[in-house]
């Protein structure tokens, strides 16, 4: 039993990350209707920034942690300039493919200056964390869980209690309509991209001290969170937070139990066999088509 | 005095004109009704003075300003309003927060002038207080429309465009939302209305203006229309008019 928590607490950790991520994910397919794949290396320098703020000009943890996801927020208004602004009209796919580009220059980048050494990153509590029944808390999972349940929160209050989080709603539902009532359209777009991408910045940075800081986590973290975006339902919010918890306790139970080799696979027949019987995902769309 | 002034206006989405220099304007208080046959461009003239066409030219003033080359939200913000074709109502918010974000170009509304407002909205409307926590995807199409004019509303227009606010309801509804747009005049509010539904258009309204392929074709009272027997035919629904 003492097993079977500990694997629960582990993946839930896991799997908040990958939800985090997905989050972002889907909010620019609200937003935009763009899919980002650089939306994992929003995560990936993320966890760079906050080694640079450590190990290089030796902040301290909180302060580092703060400036990282600024700056990373910045950063995602500059992405969607580069990326999304000047093909907005010509449809998704280029945006798309834009994406794609500013993935494997922001990676290469990296590499560039940081070379292929993993970094290490230290965890955000000195404490390695203290049993329960027979379950080791480990303090960073903690802070994973902890993190990721406050921002869901945040997240659901500014969307569904504030007159803000409605415009940008109704920015996603019908961009021409919105701008016929004057909301600021490009403005809500722009506000949307800079939270996608502190989004995955917080993920980088509370996955960083777990797994090595290396130029190609964004793509694993990215590919399990696109994935998680399907079986939650494509665009859901819910489903995005639902379906990256379940893909880490899957793939954690599955290397566990079954094989460690095959951990990543889990996943993928996991999203395969969504495909084949629930195509709309758990949480199916919860707007029709607009007629 | 004349609150909307077009002059030879042209408009174009890609290579044709849509318009081709057409000339209307609309006097402060007024009712004016665009009639004409589908793709006449109607839509397209509402359109281009809510700065939605992106190839614009020629003259196009409310008031004092030129609308030419605003942004569609600087326009909002001068006070037109514009309830589009298909009603567009937010379909994933509710009633109420769709007639909220109607006030979203009035910088510095007090949050309870805002909600006496909206009450006010559902008082014109009365059909919509059971409703006003329903998702906007779960309404009919004349709960839409009412909608879509409440929020319009919300603007504090001082020119409401109102594209085809008959299409696709039930006889009894077209008659309960013209009775309301007559309401909003009398209530200070200048209105330009496109209407295929030529009847009801000009049981309402003050001039009417008879468009047929980008071009102005005639214009009038609604007795200077309903007697010209050429337009009537061709246009305005054949001798069934009244």
């Amino acid at each position: 039993m003492a097993m079977f928590l500990q694997l629960l607490f582990t993946g839930m950790g896991i799997g908040a990350v990958y939800a985090l991520v997905s989050l972002g994910f889907v909010l620019l397919i609200c937003a935009a209707n763009i899919v980002n794949f650089a939306q994992g290396d929003f995560a990936m320098l993320g966890a760079y920034l906050l080694v640079l703020g450590l190990n290089v000009f030796s902040l301290p943890y909180p302060v580092a942690i703060v400036l990282t996801i600024l700056l990373m927020a910045i950063f995602g208004v500059l992405f969607a300039g580069a990326t999304y602004w000047p093909l907005r009209f010509r449809g998704a796919l280029p945006v798309i493919i834009s994406t794609i580009g500013a993935q494997i220059f922001l990676e290469n980048i990296v590499l560039y200056l940081y070379g292929p050494v993993p970094q290490v990153l230290p965890g955000v509590f000195n404490s390695p964390g203290f049993t329960v029944g027979g379950v080791f808390m480990d303090s960073q999972y903690l802070t994973i869980l902890a993190t990721a349940s406050l921002l869901v929160l945040l997240q659901y209050l500014v969307f569904e209690k504030t007159l803000l989080g409605k415009k940008i709603q109704a920015t996603n539902q019908d961009k021409e309509m919105a701008s016929l009532l004057g909301i600021p359209v490009v403005f809500m777009i722009l506000l949307t991209f800079a939270y996608s991408a502190a989004l995955g910045a917080v993920a980088g940075v509370l996955v960083g001290p777990i797994l090595f800081v290396s130029v190609g986590m964004g793509g694993s973290i990215a590919l399990k969170a696109f994935a998680a975006n399907i079986i939650g339902g494509y665009g859901s919010i819910p489903g995005a937070i639902v379906g990256g918890l379940l893909l880490g306790v899957a793939e954690t139970f599955g290397a566990a139990y079954i094989s460690v080799p095959y951990k990543d696979a889990f996943a993928f027949l996991i999203v395969l066999a969504f495909l084949a019987v629930r195509p709309q995902g758990l949480f199916g769309e919860k707007v029709a088509e607009k007629a | 005095m004349k609150l909307l002034d077009i002059e030879n206006l042209t408009a174009r989405y890609n290579a044709s004109d849509v318009l081709k220099g057409i000339s209307f304007s609309v006097e402060e208080g007024e009712i004016v009704a665009l009639l004409g046959a589908n793709g006449a461009g109607k839509s397209t003239t509402l359109r281009a003075i809510s700065g939605l066409v992106p190839h614009v030219s020629g003259g196009l003033r409310l008031g004092d300003t030129s609308l030419l080359g605003l942004h569609t939200e600087a326009i909002v913000r001068l006070g037109v309003s514009h309830v589009p074709e298909g009603r567009r109502v937010f379909p994933g918010l509710t009633v109420e927060e769709n007639i909220i974000l109607g006030a979203s170009n009035r910088k510095g509304l007090q949050k309870a002038v805002l909600m006496r407002e909206v009450d006010e909205k559902f008082e014109l409307f009365p059909d919509l207080v059971r409703l006003r926590h329903t998702l906007g995807w779960k309404l009919s199409g004349g709960q839409l429309q009412m909608v879509a004019v409440a929020r319009g509303l919300m603007a504090k227009p001082r020119l409401l465009l109102l594209d085809e606010p008959s299409l696709g309801l039930a006889p009894i509804v077209v008659q309960q939302v013209f009775d309301i747009v007559t309401e909003i005049r009398r209530q200070g509010t200048t209105v330009l209305l496109v209407e295929q539904n030529a009847n009801i258009a000009l049981s309402i309204a003050d001039r009417g203006y008879v468009l047929e392929t980008g071009k102005l074709l005639v214009q009038g009272t609604p007795a200077e229309l309903w007697g010209n027997s050429q337009i009537r035919e061709a246009y305005l629904g054949g001798a069934s008019a009244a």
